[in-house]
């Protein structure tokens, strides 16, 4: 889910030096259920998953990989306690800028901000996209779709996220693939 | 055993706030403690606690939508338990504060490469849902409403036995799980 977004390398740019990078160890979190989410995330390398916790399972919503930006996003524009968790697949180095920093950027100029709104054009547009998967009964049709958005998802993710993310078994997923 | 529903359902209620206050605290200790094994054959407060969790993916949904199937049986404020399901119930217990040992199903035994911090996150999600289940209960017929167990298909229990069951085999191991921290 790579934006590839003219206002995340600007950002970037503009902040320079201010902006710090932290690395995470696989299964290390980056936000969980209950925090609040203050900063917004470009992935510089490795990968992370956004999850929801049920009774049951972790949920996997979301992922993110090198040039995503990601966070716990109604969290992050409410400031509430954030839904989900985030956490990394395997190590990574994130990008991580501070909410209050992107908000004195995004109302520097017209461009910044023209550049965040497409930003979160971006988001909305694949929140839809992600709503629609659910909606699709054939689970080879779900996969896809998603493999139309991301042709590089598999390697990338390993397959049991992935398979939670398409709401199906592992077994299911693998079967459809070989298939 | 004859119980009133009232009653039962309150202690039931008192026990398992009781088992998500212990299992609340644990969320304090250190990845360390949360895996350590007193004895080679033992299990970690992490593997207890997955226990747990895995027992609850088959009973939640099942409590849940066999209350929701036959909440047309009458309500009774009465619950008189079944010889098999008092049986069950009482054999978590264990006797005299001696707990008998017992072998877990292949099933519900942990596979250690799930356990995480989220581990217990879940457990806790249970419980909410379990307290509202109880609550739920409370203004249905505990004797005449049945469930499936997970030992076997053939037998069906009584929910109030069901639910004392359940609860019950949590109280043993969480207790189990808080030993691992005693030294």
């Amino acid at each position: 889910m790579s934006e590839n977004l003219d206002l995340i390398s600007r950002l970037i740019v503009s902040l320079g030096d201010e902006i710090e990078s932290q690395v995470y160890a696989k299964g290390e979190f980056v936000i969980r259920e209950g925090e609040v989410e203050r900063n917004f995330y470009v992935i510089e390398s490795g990968a992370v998953r956004v999850f929801y916790l049920t009774e049951h399972e972790e949920q996997v919503v979301r992922f993110g990989y090198q040039g995503s930006v990601i966070a716990s996003l109604s969290s992050f524009f409410n400031e509430s306690p954030s839904e989900f968790y985030i956490d990394a697949i395997r190590k990574t180095k994130l990008l991580v800028v501070p909410k209050s920093y992107l908000l004195e950027y995004v109302s520097q100029c017209a461009t910044n901000l023209h550049d965040y709104n497409r930003l979160l054009e971006v988001l909305i547009t694949q929140q839809i996209d992600r709503e629609i998967d659910l909606l699709i009964s054939s689970p080879t049709e779900r996969l896809k779709r998603v493999l139309r958005r991301s042709p590089h998802l598999f390697q990338q993710i390993p397959l049991k996220y992935i398979a939670s993310y398409l709401r199906m078994t592992p077994e299911t997923l693998s079967r459809i693939r070989n298939s | 055993m004859h119980f009133t529903t009232k009653d039962i359902i309150a202690e039931l209620i008192r026990n398992t706030e009781m088992s998500t206050r212990t299992v609340c605290a644990f969320k304090a200790l250190s990845p360390a403690q949360l895996n350590f094994r007193k004895t080679d054959s033992s299990w970690s407060v992490l593997e207890c606690i997955e226990h747990l969790n895995l027992y609850g993916d088959f009973y939640l949904p099942e409590i849940e939508l066999k209350m929701i199937a036959q909440r047309d049986v009458p309500f009774s404020p009465k619950f008189k338990s079944g010889v098999l399901g008092n049986y069950f119930a009482n054999l978590m217990k264990g006797k005299d504060g001696k707990i008998t040992k017992m072998n877990s199903p292949k099933d519900k035994v942990p596979d250690p490469s799930t356990l995480s911090t989220t581990t217990l996150d879940r457990f806790l999600k249970q419980q909410e849902l379990l307290v509202s289940l109880l609550y739920q209960a409370e203004s249905m017929n505990l004797t005449k409403v049945k469930t499936a167990i997970s030992l076997s298909k053939w037998i069906n229990l009584r929910l109030g036995d069901t639910l004392r069951f359940y609860v019950n085999h949590i109280e043993r191991h969480v207790a189990q799980a808080k030993r691992n921290l005693e030294s």
